[in-house]
């Protein structure tokens, strides 16, 4: 992955969505010197981050080479709605990078948005105008959602895919109950239940002898735990298996029935990897659905 | 059913076994397969057991060979080298000395086989990759298939082009397979079909609803389509001297991409519909006549400012060749689709530069309501499918120019594929590779294929046989005879500006 050659930016405090409009053709205009060609905009998607201020510097990184891999609108959302006067203060930055062996850069633009105020609980109506026709809007949301808000409510609503990290809440399995109330309103991908992957492609392996598996001891993260156990407990049909949790960092390791399963070859993907894997996802992880469902039977 | 599978993106990953490349101290070995491999390895896309063995006439032991390997895809492989990726590619790859004159050989390379498949557990299955010229295509068939009766596995070969020189050698060589391998064991690789822009345009073509409606002779003008390299023989004289322009190129490469550009929807995408659908084509193509085809020779020229000699100077090149480095041709595709929509195809070495497109260029508007100044230089709309470089699609479309009154001039909406995916595009092989050790053959030529090409080009070399053409005649680094040219002109067209 390389490193954007050419980023412009700009930023602006009480600005208008006509301000950021206006800045995303400037510096369009601007970033192909003068006599050369235009450079490309090409995108695949929208992508919104919803990123309370204590996300911020996990969510960049995460975001840092998206735009490669993703060529896309980003939109990140900062709410600040205790900022005790309502505005929007912005920066929009256009990442352009070389496409090897042509004399043109690809570029993609990152908007980002600080919410203040009141304007925190009306994100939909300023995301609208600036998402990109006909293409699919996959939202990310940083920490809990607040169930039942106006500002998730209203974003969920524009978006055809909504990626959370289960890691980063609290009172699991319960938990998992709200975010149930989504799966038919919108496709969700949950970044724990994709750092499961290659665990859960390991003990897919060891069918038909992990059919009577009665319990199942993950090492992990509680969400990764919680998936894993109602994932087991969904495919095969059986309520009757039993989760325990040993506390750790990231997946560490599984038991089964007390015998340790062989760990997975390859390394854990990185974080901008396994957001890139949903990034890539269209429709309607059933199976996931149906290990939520499976964690909250416990 | 393993229901924990289920929601898995599980790739596909072929059976064990073990590849047996014959020509392996060959150029092809060294700068497409073995680097290849290493990038299949790379994305652990090889089976959990495999093995390789190298065959070829020059004596060397098992670590010559590996590190010759070694060496070769550091120097031509996509992937930053890994020495812990190369020690697991190179723990199974063993090599054998021989060129099959003699039992000795065979039976030394049997026994090698039996050894792994022992040892790593490969079932039987063995890949043959023929890496060799066609005089070497008998002796080792045959030395294979007399000891498939008594192997346990599958056993599959894949055949470099060329394959044959015309029809009658391609119909003893698939005789001579199909005597002791199926038509789904043998593979024939045209690897512009492993390419992922060629593929493209099968997606182009399918999954989008706007284009298929209008890709048909009444809104089609005529096809142009591009083989172009700027390089010369590249020390391929012996073979190049006997095969010109229209049996390396023409043959199968042009022809295929002909017949994806005017094939019907296959019902799905596998191998038998999609290849039923190109056999089809091939067979309505119309034998030109010698008015419709333009063969030509390069003379001295400059390529990227550096003088280049003629072909006839090249080494190992007679200096009175009758080679023809570059063929264009008018074809016809006889059937209800494309019936009276020429179809113009050209290819070369020592052209003005590097490029594979296929352009569709469509009828003009039938009326513009426009002064005819208005769309000076306006063009008709073309789509052009950037094969390489610069792969994608471009559609060439009129625009007004911005400003007071009204003047329209064409524009390109570009779509670069390395623009939307940055994932990095497989090299044909190794999607080639995989698909043999998977068994599908979708991307490679059937023998009925191969045959209908070789039929048409036959009828045309045939042609060529009365006449005498003064070669060369054209230049280096341009694109082609003057000839090339007017046999667009005459029907009122011309080649795509560049």
């Amino acid at each position: 992955m390389s490193a954007p050659v050419d980023l412009e930016s700009w930023t602006g405090e009480d600005v208008n969505l006509a301000d950021v409009g206006r800045a995303l053709a400037q510096l369009r205009a601007s970033s192909a010197e003068q006599g050369r060609p235009p450079n490309l905009r090409t995108s695949v998607m929208t992508h919104i981050a919803w990123v309370p201020p204590g996300w911020l510097d996990k969510a960049r990184a995460a975001l840092s080479g998206m735009g490669e891999r993703h060529p896309s609108r980003t939109i990140l959302l900062v709410p600040d709605p205790d900022a005790g006067e309502n505005r929007i203060d912005a920066s929009v930055s256009l990442e352009c990078y070389v496409m090897p062996g042509i004399d043109r850069s690809v570029c993609s633009e990152v908007i980002e948005l600080h919410l203040l105020g009141t304007l925190a609980k009306a994100p939909a109506s300023i995301v609208e105008p600036l998402l990109i026709s006909d293409l699919p809007v996959f939202l990310r949301w940083r920490g809990e959602p607040p169930w039942g808000a106006q500002e998730l409510e209203q974003l969920v609503d524009l978006t055809d895919r909504l990626i959370v990290d289960s890691t980063e809440w609290d009172d699991l399995p319960s938990t998992y109950r709200q975010l149930v109330e989504l799966f038919e309103r919108t496709a969700v991908s949950d970044i724990a239940w994709e750092r499961t992957s290659r665990w859960r492609t390991l003990l897919a392996s060891l069918w038909p002898g992990i059919a009577d598996v009665r319990t199942i001891r993950v090492r992990g993260t509680a969400a990764q735990a919680q998936l894993l156990g109602g994932w087991l407990r969904s495919r095969l049909g059986r309520d009757d298996i039993a989760l325990e949790h040993v506390e750790a960092e990231r997946l560490e390791g599984i038991e089964l029935d007390g015998e340790a399963a062989p760990f997975p070859p390859g390394d854990p993907p990185q974080p901008s990897d396994v957001l890139s894997e949903e990034l890539d996802r269209y429709t309607r992880d059933r199976v996931y659905e149906a290990a939520v469902r499976g964690a909250i039977t416990e | 059913m393993n229901p924990l599978e289920e929601g898995l993106s599980l790739r596909r990953k072929p059976d064990s076994c073990v590849l047996v490349i014959f020509g392996a101290s060959g150029d092809l070995t060294h700068k497409k397969l073995m680097p290849a491999l290493y990038a299949l390895m790379v994305r652990r896309l090889l089976p959990e057991h495999f093995a390789i063995v190298g065959v070829a006439r020059s004596e060397a032991d098992d670590d010559a060979f590996r590190g010759d390997m070694k060496e070769a895809v550091k120097k031509y492989g996509r992937d930053e080298f890994r020495d812990d990726t190369w020690d697991e590619l190179a723990s199974n790859m063993r090599y054998v000395a021989t060129d099959f004159s003699d039992q000795t050989g065979e039976d030394k390379l049997e026994q090698l086989l039996e050894e792994l498949d022992g040892q790593h557990k490969l079932g039987g299955n063995r890949l043959y990759y023929l890496a060799v010229p066609p005089v070497a295509h008998p002796t080792i068939v045959e030395a294979l298939g007399k000891r498939r009766s008594h192997a346990t596995g599958w056993a599959r070969v894949i055949v470099e082009k060329p394959f044959g020189h015309d029809l009658e050698s391609a119909r003893s060589l698939n005789e001579l397979l199909q005597q002791y391998f199926t038509e789904d064991e043998i593979f024939r690789i045209d690897h512009y079909l492993g390419k992922e822009t060629v593929q493209n345009m099968l997606a182009l073509r399918f999954a989008n609803g706007i284009f298929e409606p209008i890709w048909n002779r009444q809104f089609v003008d005529h096809v142009q389509i591009t083989v172009a390299e700027s390089i010369g023989i590249e020390g391929r004289a012996s073979f190049y001297e006997s095969a010109g322009a229209i049996r390396d190129i023409f043959q199968n490469h042009m022809l295929q991409l002909l017949a994806l550009t005017a094939m019907e929807p296959p019902i799905d995408f596998t191998a038998e519909s999609v290849r039923n659908e190109k056999v089809k084509v091939l067979r309505a193509l119309h034998t030109p006549g010698p008015k419709s085809v333009v063969r030509g020779q390069y003379g001295r020229g400059y390529v990227e400012g550096v003088e280049v000699p003629a072909y006839r100077e090249e080494e190992g090149v007679a200096r009175d060749s009758m080679t023809e480095t570059y063929v264009a041709a008018k074809l016809f595709v006889d059937n209800w689709r494309w019936a009276d929509t020429p179809f113009y195809v050209r290819m070369g070495k020592r052209l003005a530069r590097r490029e594979t497109t296929i352009a569709i260029q469509f009828k003009r508007a039938p009326h513009p309501p426009f002064e005819e100044t208005t769309a000076e230089g306006l063009r008709p709309n073309v789509l052009i499918v950037h094969v390489q470089p610069d792969e994608g699609v471009s559609l060439a479309i009129g625009a007004k120019v911005p400003g007071q009154g009204m003047r329209i001039r064409t524009v390109h909406m570009d779509f670069l594929y390395g623009g939307a995916f940055r994932t990095g595009m497989p090299e044909a092989y190794e999607r080639l590779i995989l698909d043999a050790m998977l068994g599908d053959g979708t991307l490679f030529t059937r023998a009925d294929e191969v045959e209908e090409q070789w039929l048409l080009v036959d009828a045309m070399v045939a042609a060529w046989q009365r006449d005498r053409p003064a070669f060369p005649n054209y230049a280096a680094g341009t694109w082609g005879p003057p000839s090339a040219d007017e046999l667009l002109h005459r029907d009122g067209r011309s080649w795509r500006r560049h």
